[in-house]
């Protein structure tokens, strides 16, 4: 996960722990595995979405 | 060991060194052209070649064989597939096939407190949709064009990927990762609010404009942030706004958050390399408080001057004039090289770079043998 997303305060932006809320049947399972691909395309949504605006 | 790899340890050193702040084994160099140069330097089609990425690799090669750098040249992260398949309105390709940026308004005045609530859902609920046609529509269309965008960026960034690393492996130049970012109140200038836009906030709505700084500020980071800071790595920031403001409305309104920007990511082990836009001189002070061996890059100003006020504490670079490439002689374009070397490279903290990139190249012009001349000049006599 990059920095600032703590602060972001958006719907269109999920951490980890926010997904894992709304996606309760993932809990007990291999959320390391999981967790760190989820983040990897929320993250990568969010680069692209922001270079279009630079 | 291979050559290639072995150059590319060391080249890695002399940038570890430059940017902790240790004098490196000599200058490091990077070639200002960019990949629209070299596509048209290998005699290419720049429409055809930016759509068709394979005919890149060619280009590349040459263009990495003929033109002395430490550092991978070209690159560019207007491809134009995926503005197309968005119906992009702030980046456009001309006629003739350079991206353009043409001046656009993607947040009205009146959406400012929309915007400070929550930026990011207000790029993608309000700005998108306004600057990328694609983006109207049925949300089903608009799923669709994101999805085809995405991925055709994807490929395309995948391929250039491929071929900077063969050139890599092949030219041993240093292996750096990057990212861009802006500062805040550029970010609310550039596709946002426009300059002429802007320009106005700052004297109608000063408040707002601050607090919209404020609020863009961690996604500011968090775009500038690379996924494993580290010191061989920059993030990037083009700086635009500043030199147009008056000293008041800078310290109010770009500085504060700008200064937080850049701090954070220094506290997180991310070097920084600013591209100081324009003439800052008169900022010279407020640069000297960023945090240690921030990278400046420089447009315009007074080499002598800055030298003196941030060398020894920050990294210098720029100041060379990419015009005098295409209007001096061989001779003239050494000489200059030679003039920042002697009051720039003293005590090390100097990476060659110059004044702006290189974009068009003329036909039989001049700039080719003379950038030729003076990047093998900067490499053989930046020697500490």
């Amino acid at each position: 996960m990059l920095g600032g997303e703590e602060t972001m305060d958006s719907k269109y932006y999920l951490t980890w722990e926010e997904y894992l809320t709304e996606h309760p049947e993932l809990e007990g399972k291999s959320t390391q595995a999981i967790a760190s691909k989820i983040q990897k395309y929320e993250d990568a949504m969010f680069t692209f979405i922001m270079d279009l605006l630079l | 060991m291979t050559d290639a790899v072995s150059l590319t340890n060391e080249r890695n050193q002399m940038f570890r060194d430059l940017f902790s702040g240790k004098t490196p084994k000599r200058v490091p160099v990077s070639n200002p052209a960019t990949q629209d140069f070299a596509i048209q330097y290998a005699g290419l089609d720049l429409v055809e070649s930016q759509w068709d990425l394979t005919k890149l690799e060619p280009v590349y090669d040459k263009f990495c064989q003929d033109f002395k750098t430490d550092t991978y040249p070209g690159g560019s992260i207007r491809i134009p597939s995926h503005y197309q398949l968005l119906g992009s309105t702030p980046i456009i390709m001309s006629s003739s096939g350079f991206m353009q940026h043409p001046e656009v308004v993607g947040l009205l005045a009146e959406e400012y407190d929309q915007f400070i609530a929550s930026p990011y859902d207000c790029i993608i609920e309000t700005i998108l949709p306004r600057l990328y046609t694609e983006f109207n529509g049925q949300p089903g269309k608009v799923a669709m064009a994101l999805a085809k965008a995405m991925r055709a960026h994807s490929d395309d960034m995948a391929y250039l990927g491929t071929i900077r690393a063969k050139m890599n492996a092949k030219y041993g130049f240093a292996t750096m990762g990057a990212a861009l970012t802006e500062a805040p109140f550029d970010f609310m200038a550039d596709f946002l609010r426009s300059f002429k836009g802007i320009s106005g906030d700052v004297r109608r709505y000063p408040d707002k404009v601050s607090a919209a700084c404020e609020a863009v500020l961690p996604l500011m980071v968090k775009k500038g942030t690379l996924p494993n800071p580290s010191m061989l790595g920059y993030t990037f920031i083009p700086l635009h706004m500043a030199p147009y403001l008056r000293d008041k409305d800078f310290a109010a309104l770009y500085w504060p958050t700008f200064k937080k920007l850049i701090e954070t990511l220094a506290e997180m082990g991310q070097t920084v390399q600013l591209f100081v836009e324009n003439d800052w001189m008169r900022y010279l002070d407020y640069l000297y408080e960023l945090p240690e061996n921030t990278i400046m890059r420089f447009e315009y100003g007074d080499p002598k001057l800055v030298k003196e006020k941030l060398g020894n504490k920050h990294i210098i670079s720029g100041f060379y004039p990419i015009t005098l490439l295409q209007t001096g002689t061989k001779q003239q374009c050494v000489d200059k090289a030679k003039e920042l070397l002697d009051i720039l490279a003293p005590g090390g903290r100097y990476w060659w770079q110059a004044d702006k990139s290189i974009i068009n190249l003329e036909a039989n012009g001049p700039v080719v043998e003379n950038l030729k001349a003076v990047l093998e000049y900067v490499y053989e006599n930046g020697v500490y």
